[in-house]
């Protein structure tokens, strides 16, 4: 911490006092010692600095989180009026509002998640999409970033901007120009579709081709982004090994499978794992493009939680839906670094 | 020589073939959208779709604004994540400094305790915050809607990550010219952090921008809707009027669009701070 002060520890530096090198090496001792003890002064600054950041976190974060886990165990039956109730904390007796009317059923909406046929058919849903779109987005981002990468490509920045500009739409906006593109009567999706002489697609009322409407949609949204980080990883590949790659005698596929791959594996991990979390909280794109149907083949968790909290009422069951869906995207993210970690 | 010449060759051309459509498909509903935006809706719903705008983009404006008053919407959204950004990077930011350059008790349980709510998905705490809004009347308003996401873990790590490059002896010169700890956060830290901030800014005002689900279920009157809730809310309508819905949609992603090619740096590192999440 204190690099640029002298050692005061030095033979001698003691012993010739009356001196003005002493005095000074005096007024320097009680500089360090003002000084170590300024540090553990600064300790009530530090807090003032987080206190604010911290109250946020507390109530509305580290509260929020503690309370979904709560409400899972309980039937809501209503926001309470003026019911108050007392915590005792020994000297102070606080009044706390209640949040709301409810009714403790144990591990009940739990057992019922397990019995809900919705609940596994939005699982199924989401997992689908998430299976399907995941690899073709990463493949592509993937593929996009190398052809940015080459060094004969011209125009890159027109390009990396023109990929790259959908980060910038707003979901529900885009989900919504979507929704047209793939309107049956005049979509312009079903008009190039036409032009080529296929026949028109029922893009949102047939189960198969709603889901791959999602997918599109956010393929569409997302693959720009990816592409950019991927873009960053392979900037930083090292140049040399390149070229040791060329001086052996290595064909592109060979460059791409020994070095690029092999270098690139952490960003790649790294960007599987946030769209697999990305897509497993896809709720905008279903709720406007298809609305969950038809006959609910769409429908994605987080939507279905939605449904449940607040078109029937349902807080304390989809609590517990929240408490298991949080519960299975943490699973999921350990078990991809795993995978990837191991190799 | 000849050979291997030929090969790249046909290897460019892919490339660039790839990369072309790969625009095209980026932008062709961008097109679309500001093209079905100027058309009236007689033509708009023709098959074959016309592909060049026409001149009814005011006149569907305006009818837009009579219904919904649409314009309101963006102001509300704009308001809304200018104030988050502006006020989630300041306390972002001091908590930062103190976690970067301060030893205090409990300094490292209370930044794991932060750290580990980076993998929940946060937007998911809309049943409890509901309920606390209600109990407390904040419902339909807009601190509602700001005040949860402020302390955002990201911007809390993000901001340690890099205040922690500032040399100590920087601010000890500054303390011993006299300056009190909080200068030396706005006058010598937070200035240095000029890129990290630009960062993070872009981060907060897109999360905040995008923002859907909290909202939809928070705001009630018409007039509070930011864009999201609002675009949902116009496409719930019995008769459903494509025109101005693309005009809507064509308000709410031209102007970020914009600001993305002037911004494009402070997006893209946005993104990869953003990504150093995990």
């Amino acid at each position: 911490m204190s690099t640029w002060l002298p050692n005061d520890d030095r033979p001698g530096a003691d012993s010739d006092a009356g001196s003005l090198r002493s005095r000074a090496w005096d007024r320097f001792r009680f500089a360090r010692q003002t000084y170590s003890r300024v540090v553990p002064e600064v300790g009530p600054v530090a807090y003032l600095f987080i206190a604010p950041f911290f109250i946020l976190f507390t109530l509305f974060l580290a509260f929020p989180i503690a309370y979904t886990l709560y409400l899972s165990f309980f039937r809501y039956e209503g926001v309470s009026g003026d019911r108050w109730f007392w915590v005792d904390l020994g000297p102070i007796f606080v009044e706390v509002p209640q949040i709301a009317e409810l009714q403790f059923v144990g591990f009940g909406n739990y057992v019922r998640i397990l019995g809900d046929g919705l609940f596994w058919q939005s699982m199924f849903n989401t997992t689908y999409i998430l299976a399907i779109q995941v690899p073709i987005m990463i493949g592509l981002a993937l593929a996009l970033a190398i052809a940015l990468n080459a060094s004969f490509l011209r125009f890159k920045g027109f390009f990396r901007t023109a990929i790259a500009i959908p980060v910038s739409a707003n979901i529900v906006a885009y989900s919504t120009v979507f929704l047209l593109l793939f309107n049956e009567q005049f979509g312009l999706v079903n008009y190039a579709l036409a032009t080529i002489g296929a026949e028109p697609i029922a893009w949102l009322r047939s189960e198969f081709w709603a889901r791959k409407t999602i997918i599109a949609a956010v393929t569409w949204r997302w693959t720009g982004y990816n592409m950019i980080i991927l873009l960053a990883g392979l900037q930083n590949i090292p140049q040399q090994l390149y070229e040791a790659a060329e001086i052996d005698g290595a064909s592109r596929i060979e460059k791409f499978r020994y070095v690029t791959l092999p270098q690139l594996k952490p960003v790649l991990l790294f960007v599987v794992v946030l769209s697999t979390i990305g897509t497993f909280k896809l709720f905008a794109e279903p709720y406007v493009i298809t609305g969950g149907g038809p006959t609910n083949a769409t429908i994605t968790i987080v939507q279905y939680i939605y449904r449940e909290a607040f078109q029937s009422w349902n807080l304390g069951y989809a609590s517990a839906l929240t408490v298991i869906f949080v519960a299975i995207v943490s699973v999921i993210s350990v078990i991809q670094i795993r995978i990837g970690g191991d190799n | 020589m000849r050979e291997q010449r030929r090969k790249d060759a046909v290897w460019r051309f892919l490339t660039y073939t790839f990369v072309l459509t790969a625009t095209v498909v980026m932008l062709v509903p961008l097109y679309w959208m500001v093209v079905a935006a100027s058309l009236p809706q007689e033509l708009f719903i023709e098959f074959p779709p016309r592909l060049y705008p026409g001149t009814s983009f005011f006149e569907n404006f305006t009818a837009l604004q009579e219904r919904a008053n649409f314009v309101r919407s963006i102001g509300n959204s704009v308001f809304i994540a200018v104030v988050y950004t502006v006020i989630s990077i300041l306390l972002c930011s001091m908590a930062g400094f103190a976690f970067a350059k301060y030893e205090f008790r409990f300094k490292e349980p209370i930044f794991y305790v932060i750290l580990a709510t980076l993998v929940l998905p946060i937007q998911l705490l809309v049943i409890p915050l509901f309920l606390m809004m209600s109990q407390i009347g904040w419902t339909d308003t807009f601190r509602a809607i700001i005040l949860p996401w402020l302390a955002n873990p990201i911007g809390i790590f993000l901001m340690r990550q890099n205040m922690q490059s500032i040399p100590d002896a920087l601010l000890e010169s500054a303390r011993m010219d006299g300056a009190t700890e909080f200068q030396l956060f706005y006058r010598i830290a937070l200035p240095a952090m000029r890129s990290s901030v630009a960062a993070l800014a872009i981060i907060l005002f897109l999360f905040q921008w995008d923002l859907f689900l909290y909202p939809l279920v928070i705001l009630e009157d018409a007039a509070n809707y930011t864009i999201p809730v609002a675009l949902a809310g116009l496409e719930g309508t019995q008769r459903v009027y494509y025109d101005q819905i693309m005009v809507a949609t064509s308000l709410a992603i031209i102007p970020l669009a914009i600001l993305f090619l002037f911004l494009q740096k402070q997006f893209v590192s946005g993104i990869l701070a953003g990504s150093l999440k995990e």
